[in-house]
């Protein structure tokens, strides 16, 4: 089958500690104050940190899931045939499920069979199905449970595959909401924040804080989307998917696998590095990932790294785990749709291992026509998406 | 999206256990578990048989594909557990509670630096498997892919694993 051309991104829905939908996405992340609060959805006791981002009245993850996917194909103008022709490529942990559960009764859309009697969905990879189901999509499911990268991975696969001509459209939806399990993993490892408050970038910086993240991108071939009159959103333009070889959980000093990465999104869209005006970065405020993040921004951008606008929004919407990639794809999108870029909370003060220039205490404005969305996690695995303006 | 259409070669392949195989010695800093022992024995095992001791010389962007339905299911179940009774877990469970952690110890002591993929298959493991190596070599991200199939015997046992190396057959 023929190459088809730049893959389109033709709707999508986020939710986060932010609120619900791209708007309160956008107004959240722009504002820049930091979502995190006293963690009242379980309990904390004992840990040594007992705050994150988290949404009241957040539903199961399946349920939420389920609403993200049909409130994008709606955005994207999917009928019932679209849908039925439609893939979903899922992110999500691979483990059995630790969710909120929702205060009503066992309703119809639950899933029998699952080990906490179906009211919190289906394990995964059965979700993957469960969802496509109820969304009405028919096309093949992928589960991608790669941490951190695992949702910025299955848009680069979807990409890819629509750009080879295997598929015509993709939805890649991804979730993870705060929850016990998880939590506790993340305090054991000292890898939460122990001042409260996500500071990329910045000296002094502490660690990460835990957020919800749910979102549902639709992805589809250049020729269709004009077909069916579609409105672009922006462009996924490139990609790269690396990984260091270097340590099971650490990421390179050097940041040569994330360079790499960004290398071959810039190569696949057949661009120099001067083009890109703004990186949504990784930056999860853990001290050694940030640092290792800004050298590899120094080894793609060389000097223009130090003027390249950079902004890490988990500081104000948490790290959502294998949600990330999409949930910050989304904000990318909105950034350079809107022409303003996002700030980064928590500064503090520089550091000279993040010779940056972050954009801090208010939006940005500005005109760029292509964006980085930068992610890693363990197992030294690295993503880079390059999203153009529409 | 086809599942299976690799041109590529089984440039290698393994098992665990094989004949006369027991339990797979532990791993360094993974615990508790029979996930990690499982997935480095089976994927050291293929590698060895390709390339000796190893590690390959860099670029070489051999990806790492880990296609395993659940996981490390005893692991997430002891934390299931300590976390419900209101306990601590012991930190290594947090650095080795994604499938990432093993697939990227795999890597580091291979020297294998292409993509990263960790996958819960929906359909038949293997051609999941063999799709996603297949689509990371044509796009160019990798250039060859260690396909690591695993899961874990539901009573705790070691289970099986097998482990294939997909690339382009060159002289050695």
């Amino acid at each position: 089958m023929a190459e088809r051309g730049p893959v389109r991104i033709i709707g999508m829905h986020a939710v986060s500690a932010l609120g619900r939908g791209a708007d309160a996405l956008l107004s959240g992340v722009l504002t820049g104050a930091p979502a995190f609060r006293p963690v009242r959805r379980f309990d904390t006791t004992g840990r040594r940190v007992t705050v994150a981002a988290t949404l009241p009245d957040v539903g199961t993850l399946a349920d939420e899931l389920a609403d993200a996917i049909d409130r994008a194909g709606r955005a994207a103008g999917l009928d019932r045939a679209d849908r039925a022709g439609t893939a979903l490529f899922l992110a999500t942990h691979g483990g059995p499920h630790s969710l909120p559960v929702p205060e009503r009764p066992a309703e119809p859309s639950d899933v029998p069979g699952a080990a906490d009697g179906g009211r919190l969905g289906p394990p995964v990879p059965a979700l993957a199905g469960h969802l496509a189901d109820r969304c009405g999509l028919g096309g093949p499911t992928r589960v991608y449970t790669s941490a951190c990268v695992s949702a910025s991975t299955a848009v680069a696969d979807a990409a890819a595959l629509i750009r080879r001509g295997d598929l015509e459209r993709v939805v890649v939806a991804a979730g993870y909401l705060v929850e016990p399990d998880q939590y506790a993993l993340f305090d054991a490892g000292r890898a939460l924040a122990t001042d409260g408050a996500v500071r990329p970038f910045s000296a002094g910086r502490k660690g990460l804080l835990l957020g919800d993240g749910v979102a549902a991108v639709v992805l589809e071939s250049a020729d269709v989307a004009a077909r069916r009159g579609a409105p672009t959103l922006a462009t996924v333009a490139g990609w790269g998917r690396t990984g260091d070889a270097y340590h099971a959980c650490q990421p390179h000093p050097g940041g040569l696998g994330l360079a790499r990465a960004v290398e071959s999104a810039l190569r696949r869209a057949g661009l120099p590095p001067a083009e890109v005006g703004y990186v949504n970065a990784n930056a999860t405020g853990t001290p050694f990932s940030d640092a290792s993040e800004a050298a590899a921004l120094g080894c793609v951008f060389g000097a223009r790294a130090g003027r390249l606008p950079v902004s890490a929004t988990k500081s104000v919407h948490g790290h959502a785990l294998e949600a990330s990639g999409l949930l910050e794809l989304v904000v990318t999108v909105l950034a350079l749709g809107h022409g303003k870029l996002p700030p980064t909370a928590g500064w503090l003060a520089p550091d000279p291992d993040c010779p940056l220039d972050v954009i801090r205490d208010a939006p940005r404005p500005a005109s760029t026509p292509y964006a980085l969305s930068l992610n890693a996690a363990f197992g030294g695995a690295n993503t880079a998406l390059l999203v153009g303006a529409p | 999206m086809t599942a299976g259409r690799s041109a590529w070669a089984v440039l290698a392949e393994a098992r665990w256990p094989e004949d006369g195989d027991g339990a797979p010695p532990g791993v360094p800093g993974f615990v508790h578990s029979p996930f990690h022992p499982l997935v480095v024995a089976v994927a050291e095992r293929c590698l060895t048989r390709r390339y000796g001791a190893g590690p390959l010389p860099a670029d070489n962007r051999t990806a790492v594909v880990l296609v395993s339905a659940g996981g490390d299911t005893a692991g997430a179940a002891h934390v299931r557990q300590t976390v419900a009774a209101g306990g601590r877990v012991g930190p290594l469970f947090f650095f080795q509670s994604v499938p990432n952690s093993v697939a990227g110890h795999v890597a580091a002591r291979w020297g294998l630096d292409g993509p990263v993929v960790c996958l819960s298959p929906t359909g038949d493991p293997r051609a999941e498997g063999e799709a996603e190596a297949d689509l990371l070599c044509h796009d160019g991200d990798a250039a060859q892919a260690l396909l690591i199939l695993i899961e874990p015997a539901p009573d705790g046992a070691p289970g099986e694993a097998t482990a294939v190396l997909l690339g382009e057959e060159t002289r050695q």
